[in-house]
């Protein structure tokens, strides 16, 4: 390995089981250094246009990050891009965990699997030999026994596992991948498409060791000591440790943008039974950390109670106490977590999972879906047995499960009425925890991202509101200057988003988690720049950091255009243009004019056609993607 | 009498024993402003305030005796 980045490629034929290795240049590597950058490339330039999602001409691309592994804090995350089976477009998402360090000790960057196999298997990688091993005794096997048992043939007692369970073999479109049976891709379906491969697991075992590969290891030492204590010195990361994201949702309901009920209202009479201090005193049971990170954010839960949930699986992060909870009515968090076990057991991503759930109880209380269809359950919001016995469904594919498992769109399109109104949902992909009504910034996230509706597009309003904070103190370094409010829906505020958004897409590309880097936490932007310099030698500047990330988010926008996708997929749930019911921001709706201009001022500071959407010759030659405009066919003179 | 605040999210790490509940014992309307001021808490980190359970202007809201205050910070996604 030279620096902090092996440029090997794992190759993977399922059809033939055929493996072999393929290095990139270095020249390869400046342009995309990992993740979202290095696979987007890869999946732009080798996937025919229109392939089915779920077929075996789907790429499967699984991609570490230049820092991944590296030794600090929230260097961990690797991302799974494919043709995404919920929206039909570029499908992407981050995980962190042990898998991605354990791959990039082993020697890789990456894996690109093609095909499919006959019948189910699994990859076995330790160092730098791979092979393909026949997973028919796992297939159906839950992921806690499947880890067992590989690591058992392996003799590898420390295998890191990176799996599917019962739904995304089942193909439900929403189906994620798990490593460690605690840290998940979940969004965009990729568990999904390792399914339709026949890929049970990949499993790897690596004895390099990251710094003696950096180019410059005393920095990157140095710096994981001194991040290590950072963690409780800096107010959001020690937060993060205390509590995780199901600290948040108490504020968002004073805020009035706690998704209630399918986003009808902001507020939620239910929230004690869901705020921290209900799930310290009747879930949790500790605390995990992913690879070498100190900050800790993971929950530990176990319940005896009213539920048995086990401890194996994790406990739930914010979104899903949300989904399960206030967007479905429903107050009891030992079901919610009863919910979130079951969803990281059969791998099915638990917003997508509870989103559509939360339609189908307002289809049922409108009428357009009734017993006959949910095999008998009441789905009413706030009835917390339908809810759980509805995950089982899902994953299992049975009565209104087998529809809900093909994502909200697909569901609504099928029941029809005014079930299309009840769908939450961008290019269908469904909407995360966050209201837009209360921080419109998300709302333009939610629209733009290639792969739909997704949170992590861009750190939200609030942290950039106000200029005496610490998050808006952050963000000054990387060129932010306004505070701008959380509602105001503007040109500036399309300039701030897109700016964070370039930031959020090179944090995907170099595999540093949302929870690291400045604004949202504690790393500064010149603790990242000697991070990236330490681990490969390059002089770099913050705004090259910018320019990676803006890179990768134009091959996505190159790939969905080759799609077929249009301006008219890059919007917002009608819902989100009409008032909220109740709570704090009761009456406020996103203005669908303002929006809309919004749109029209990002599009133009991307160097984009504000009209198709589709990115500039001009703007693509500055990022170096000539080769991109001329594969995709961008127009000359544009 | 006394009154009990909530600091929610980051802002319960101001506090010197780290308490995201406490009890505020002195008597009488207290500016919210003030009160944050007096828990070491910088009103720049503070999104939302709350009196019993309603959304109030941190810069001109008043609480008093019994009243329930709570503090969160902004969500920047997770």
């Amino acid at each position: 390995m030279r620096y902090g980045y092996s440029g090997k490629i794992l190759r993977v034929d399922l059809a033939t089981h055929k493996v072999w290795t393929e290095t990139l240049s270095e020249e390869f590597y400046r342009l995309y250094p990992g993740g979202k950058a290095l696979a987007a490339a890869i999946l732009l330039q080798e996937l025919a246009p229109g392939v089915d999602p779920l077929g075996p001409d789907n790429i499967l691309i699984l991609a570490n990050g230049l820092l991944t592994g590296a030794p600090f804090s929230t260097a961990t995350r690797f991302s799974a891009v494919a043709r995404s089976p919920l929206t039909g477009g570029f499908g992407e998402s981050e995980a962190g965990g042990f898998w991605g360090p354990e791959l990039k000790l082993a020697g890789w960057e990456a894996i690109v699997m093609t095909g499919r196999s006959a019948e189910p298997v699994y990859l076995w990688i330790k160092d730098d030999q791979a092979e393909i091993r026949d997973a028919r005794h796992l297939w159906r096997d839950d992921p806690e026994e499947a880890q067992a048992v590989i690591r058992q043939e392996t003799g590898e007692k420390l295998a890191r596992v990176l799996q599917i369970g019962l739904g995304a073999e089942n193909l439900v479109r929403y189906g994620s991948l798990t490593n460690e049976l605690r840290h998940f891709n979940g969004r965009s379906g990729m568990g999904a498409v390792m399914g339709s491969k026949h890929v049970k697991a990949v499993a790897v075992r690596g004895s390099g060791k990251y710094l003696d590969a950096a180019a410059e290891a005393p920095p990157l030492s140095e710096m994981g000591r001194r991040l290590a204590k950072a963690v409780k010195e800096h107010p959001s990361s020690w937060d993060l440790q205390v509590r995780g994201t199901p600290g948040l949702t108490a504020g968002l309901d004073a805020a009035g943008i706690l998704p209630t009920r399918n986003f009808r209202q902001g507020s939620f009479e239910g929230v004690d039974g869901l705020r921290w201090e209900t799930y310290e005193k009747e879930l949790l049971s500790g605390r995990r950390s992913c690879f070498a990170c100190a900050v800790r954010c993971k929950r530990e839960v176990k319940v005896d109670d009213r539920y048995q949930v086990s401890d194996s699986y994790g406990g739930p992060e914010y979104e899903t106490v949300a989904g399960f909870g206030s967007n479905c009515g429903i107050d009891d968090l030992q079901a919610v977590a009863k919910a979130n076990e079951l969803c990281n057991r059969y791998t099915m991503d638990s917003i997508s999972a509870s989103s559509a759930i939360s339609f189908a109880m307002e289809c049922f209380e409108h009428g357009l879906i009734g017993p006959k269809e949910t095999g008998g359950l009441d789905l009413r919001f706030g009835n917390a047995g339908a809810m759980v016995a509805c995950v089982e469904m899902i994953a299992r594919r049975e009565h209104i499960g087998d529809l809900l498992a093909e994502g909200t769109r697909r569901a609504a399109e099928a029941i029809g009425g005014d079930a299309p109104l009840f769908a939450m949902h961008v290019k269908g992909q469904e909407l995360a925890m966050h209201d837009p009504r209360g921080k419109v910034g998300v709302g333009l996230g939610y629209a733009i991202n290639e792969a739909g509706a997704d949170h992590l597009t861009a750190v939200h309003d609030p942290m950039l509101a106000n200029p005496d904070s610490l998050s808006f103190k952050g963000a000054q370094p990387l060129g932010i200057t306004e505070a701008l409010p959380p509602r105001e829906l503007s040109a500036r505020k399309a300039a701030n988003y897109a700016l964070m958004e370039n930031w959020n897409s090179f944090e995907r590309a170099i595999g540093l988690c949302f929870f690291g880097p400045t604004p949202r936490s504690f790393i500064p932007v010149d603790d990242v720049l000697t991070a990236v310099t330490a681990a490969s030698g390059w002089e770099i500047s913050a705004e090259d950091l910018l320019r990676i990330g803006e890179r990768a988010t134009n091959l996505a926008r190159l790939f969905n255009v080759r799609e077929g996708f249009t301006r008219g997929d890059d919007t917002l749930p009608e819902r989100l243009f009409q008032p909220l019911e109740n709570g704090a921001l009761a009456g406020a709706s996103i203005p669908r004019e303002e929006f809309e201009q919004a749109m029209t001022a990002l599009y133009q500071l991307k160097g984009w056609d504000p009209l198709t959407t589709v990115p500039t010759r001009e703007r693509l030659a500055e990022l170096e993607l000539e080769w991109a405009a001329d594969l995709v066919g961008v127009p000359r003179g544009q | 009498m006394t009154m009990r605040v909530h600091l929610g999210g980051h802002l319960s790490w101001y506090d010197p024993g780290k308490r995201a509940w406490l009890e505020f014992a002195e008597p009488g309307p207290i500016a919210l402003l003030e009160l944050v001021r007096r828990l070491g808490v910088p009103p720049a980190e503070i999104a939302v305030a709350t009196v019993n359970r309603r959304a109030v202007d941190l810069e001109t809201a008043v609480a008093g005796d019994e009243d329930t205050v709570e503090f969160f910070t902004a969500v920047g996604g997770g």
